[in-house]
């Protein structure tokens, strides 16, 4: 051990120290790999956004800016129709809530058919996640369209729409719950003679259900959201007055419409945080 | 060994009665609030039920009608003639796959651009994350103000449907896939900005301090305190965020704001038939396979134990 | 030449350090001891500026250090080296990394950023690791090491800083008595040879015997003893450690029986497996 400074070290000092640690010194080729990468990375970025026209942004800054300025400016506040936007608004609540719920019913029948720890035959199971997998394939939108066609225009088709893609969704990650709970927990149930059934409710659910239920809330927030847009299809909520306020160019409305809408999601937010909290005692966020 | 009775009347101090005591203790605790539980999830339901007019009859009389209406969108497939080609005057055959899909080639090309649309926003939406996630996360933020503003920021962008920003984006800039491309590119910023915070959150601020201590500014602090910690849960998420960006890139076609989406509408709104299925398919296969990928991806590059 | 005149630190309740003043020469070996929250670690962050005094002031070679901000306070905490108790390494970077980040004061932002070191400066880091026993782990990621082999990085890393001063905050208190000894030895010899002060936290009486120029004793955040360690009577030790003195002079080198105080209890977090979960549901959420 000697003592030394950066100053002190040349380059035949350098020249020893790269004989002896040759890969201290990063080997060229990871070196271009790396900036490869990032090059084809930025070079697919500007390629894929000049392709899709980015340019147009250019033209589009007057527009823009009156659009902007429409949002912030709110007029004649006295006339909108106050009630009609609430009324909107609850039924698109309405239609998150009772989607999320059937959804989550739904999947906590289904999730056991597609998890490998419950569902011992592998045929079942396939043909259970393959079913899922095109009720989560198509978006919630185009489920609201296919049942505005099949039940008619009005909120029965959102909720039906809702439902059936979470359904797809919360049935999936139901079972990867299940596919990761504790295994000695379950042989203990089923040590003491317990049947198929009998093992979900005390070996699995004890240990599922506080991630079921927090699933769940994310879904129902996330379902508010979607919720909202349902109506440009027809299936209810405030999306039809959206678009209706938007298409008759009453920005100030549509503002108006989706800051309720913001609050309304800020506070699902926050009280399914104070649910999930008290269920399984999260301590974060 | 004395023998237990179980059917013996309850004697003082023995161990069945102080159980009992402690139990209706703990359930009178327990019943006021479970009574305010119960009682607010039925009024939400009864007022749920009531405003989106979820009325037994209604589902009743329009459940047949969905099971009616999918019986007429499924294709009329005839085993013999799957496979005919068309016909000498450019025809194909009914009951053939070439005329079930007579309009692949436009179906494809939609489709491709869906997915390019998905990937350049998801590489947009995940770099505006990156940057703004540090300031958002409450144990790096440089100050308070920095920290509110950067995380209403990100949860306005989420709190908002991709959708809505592709009808505020198609009338500003026209109808086309840019549209679609920065409405969903601000939307994921947000999602991923939010769920990229909160892994920072939960990061070992020991290696941040030491950075510190040896005299790097903030962004040195995050560059190696930070970063190489997150790096692997962020790349995961990014993968992750890439498939819900497929589907929300085939739906923003609804408001013109490019994909498939703009063709599904047309479909499902104007037709009741196979074509209906074609497309939906194509989309779910799509979906499905992008889903794989990512999901080889996220083991192949993160290696498994980051995964559950 | 370290100055500290009348420093001090309060907390809500307490002033953790109290009214405490100190000339610290070049090139002494200073060991600071004193039980649990006697306020031994609460001095050396202040020192370093990682922790804000509330009173009083730190002068280094005639400057005011608690005054500096900005680029001059980072160029302090360049020149005045810590190690911790928890080495606080980067556990993803590889070892060679880590002791590079000594140098990113000297860094642009954008070389920083790219991880651009010069061949001089791995050269450098390659034989500051070689002083400690660790060049051949180079390569390594970081917290694949043993506890002890991460302290020694850590020390590489305070090297590779160039430091006119290194402070080391119970750098043994998590290790075993046969790493705390060569970690222990390496500060020794750094402080020999290259002829840098050290400011060392122990825990316990023995080490601070073994090595140190200079014993300070802090009590409640007081200085309650400072000379050379031949003149820590027992009353002394009394004094300093109060009811925990009979431990502290049946301790060996590293302490097991006794937490030091600083080892904060980790917050609570959420496992791998939970944030994957969660993250599951917000994304598939949209
Ligand atoms: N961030 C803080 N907030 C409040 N009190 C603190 C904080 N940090 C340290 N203290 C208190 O200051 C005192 C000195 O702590 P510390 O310097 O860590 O002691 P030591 O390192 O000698 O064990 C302790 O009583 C501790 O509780
Ligand atoms: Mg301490």
């Amino acid at each position: 051990m000697t003592a030394m400074t950066l100053q002190s070290i040349s380059s035949s000092d350098i020249a020893s120290v790269r004989q002896s640690h040759p890969q201290a010194f990063g080997s060229t080729f990871s070196t271009i790999t790396r900036w490869a990468i990032w090059l084809s990375v930025i070079f697919y970025v500007i390629g894929s956004l000049y392709y899709f026209e980015v340019y147009r942004l250019l033209d589009a800054s007057g527009r823009a800016l009156n659009l902007i300025a429409a949002f912030f400016i709110w007029e004649d506040m006295g006339e909108w129709q106050y009630r009609q936007i609430y009324i909107g608004i609850a039924q698109t609540l309405g239609m998150a809530f009772l989607g999320t719920l059937l959804g989550t019913l739904m999947a906590l029948f289904i999730g056991f058919f597609a998890a490998r720890t419950t569902m011992p035959f592998v045929v079942v199971r396939q043909i259970v996640r393959r079913i899922l997998d095109i009720l989560r394939g198509v978006d919630q939108l185009v489920w609201g369209l296919v049942f505005v066609r099949a039940v008619g225009l009005g909120p029965l088709a959102g909720v039906l729409a809702i439902a059936v893609s979470d359904t797809g969704t919360l049935s999936k990650l139901y079972s990867e719950a299940l596919e990761n709970v504790d295994r000695k927990q379950v042989e203990g149930i089923r040590s003491t003679g317990a049947g198929p059934l009998k093992i979900a409710r005390y070996g699995y659910l004890p240990q599922v259900l506080p991630i079921f239920i927090s699933q769940s809330l994310y879904f129902f927030e996330s379902s508010t959201r979607s919720a909202t847009i349902l109506g440009l299809v027809g299936a209810g909520g405030i999306g039809m007055i959206i678009i209706e306020r938007f298409r008759a160019n009453l920005f100030d409305q549509v503002a108006f419409v989706v800051l309720n809408v913001l609050v309304c999601i800020f506070v699902i937010d926050w009280l399914s945080k104070k649910i999930r909290a008290r269920l399984i005692g999260e301590t974060s966020h | 060994m004395a023998s237990i009775d179980v059917n013996a009347g309850p004697q003082p101090n023995d161990a069945v009665s102080v159980f009992e005591h402690h139990r209706s203790e703990l359930r009178r605790q327990r019943l006021g609030m479970n009574i305010l539980f119960i009682g607010a999830f039925l009024l939400a339901l009864g007022l749920s039920i009531w405003v989106s007019r979820f009325y037994p009859d209604r589902l009743a009389a329009g459940l047949p009608r969905i099971f009616e209406y999918f019986g007429t969108i499924m294709p009329n497939l005839q085993f013999d003639l799957l496979f005919e080609g068309r016909g000498a005057d450019g025809r194909a055959v009914p009951g053939s796959l070439t005329f079930w899909y007579s309009d692949f080639n436009v179906y494809i090309r939609l489709i491709v651009e869906t997915i390019f649309m998905a990937l350049t926003a998801t590489i947009l939406g995940a770099t505006a994350a990156f940057l703004l996630c540090f300031p958002a996360s409450r144990n790096l933020a440089p100050n308070s103000f920095i920290y509110i503003v950067s995380r209403r920021f990100m949860e306005i962008c989420r709190g908002v449907p991709e959708i809505l920003y592709a009808l505020v984006f198609v009338f500003a800039i026209g109808i086309g896939p840019l549209a679609g491309v920065l409405a969903i590119a601000i939307h994921s910023a947000g999602a991923l900005g939010k769920l990229f915070s909160e892994v920072n959150e939960n990061a070992s601020m020991r290696p941040v301090e030491g950075i510190r201590g040896v005299g790097g500014n903030w962004f040195e602090e995050i560059r190696y305190g930070v970063v190489p910690q997150v790096m692997p849960n962020f790349v995961s998420y990014t993968l992750l965020r890439f498939e819900i960006n497929v589907r929300a890139s085939s739906i923003v076609g609804f408001v013109g704001a490019g994909g498939i989406g703009a063709e599904l509408n047309r479909v499902i709104s104007l037709y009741s038939d196979d074509r209906v299925v074609a497309v939906l398919l194509l989309v779910v296969i799509t979906v499905t396979l992008i889903d794989l990928l990512s999901e080889q991806m996220r083991t192949h590059f993160i290696g498994r134990e980051n995964l559950q | 030449m370290l100055a500290i005149k009348n420093l001090t630190k309060s907390f809500k309740t307490r002033n953790a350090v109290d009214n405490i003043s100190l000339d610290i020469p070049d090139g002494q070996m200073v060991g600071v001891i004193g039980r649990s929250g006697a306020g031994k670690s609460t001095l050396l962050r202040m020192i370093n500026r990682l922790a804000e005094p509330t009173g009083g002031s730190i002068i280094f070679d005639g400057r005011d250090v608690t005054a500096l901000k900005g680029r001059e306070l980072l160029e302090w905490r360049a020149n005045c080296a810590m190690v911790f108790q928890q080495f606080n390494l980067v556990g993803r970077l590889n070892v060679l990394t880590n002791v590079l980040t000594g140098r990113l004061y000297h860094h642009g932002l954008i070389a920083s950023m790219f991880q651009v070191f010069t061949p001089a400066e791995r050269a450098f880091a390659i034989r500051a690791l070689d002083r400690l026993g660790m060049a051949h782990t180079a390569l390594q990621q970081a917290d694949t090491l043993s506890g002890g082999q991460m302290q020694r990085v850590a020390i590489a890393r305070a090297l590779a800083q160039e430091p006119k001063i290194v402070l080391a905050d119970e750098p043994i208190a998590s290790l075993d008595p046969m790493n705390a000894k060569v970690v222990m030895d390496a500060l020794r010899t750094i402080n020999r040879e290259d002829g840098i002060a050290v400011i060392c936290n122990l825990h316990t009486l023995d080490t601070a015997r073994n090595y140190c120029d200079r014993v300070i004793g802090l009590f409640e955040g007081r200085v309650v003893f400072d000379g050379p360690p031949s003149a820590l009577t027992e009353q002394a030790a009394r004094e300093i450690y109060g009811a925990e003195a009979d431990e502290a002079f049946s301790e060996s080198m590293t302490s097991t029986t006794l937490k030091p105080a600083g080892t904060e209890v980790p917050a609570e977090r959420l496992t791998e497996a939970d944030l994957q979960q969660r993250a599951r549901a917000e994304l598939l959420a949209g």
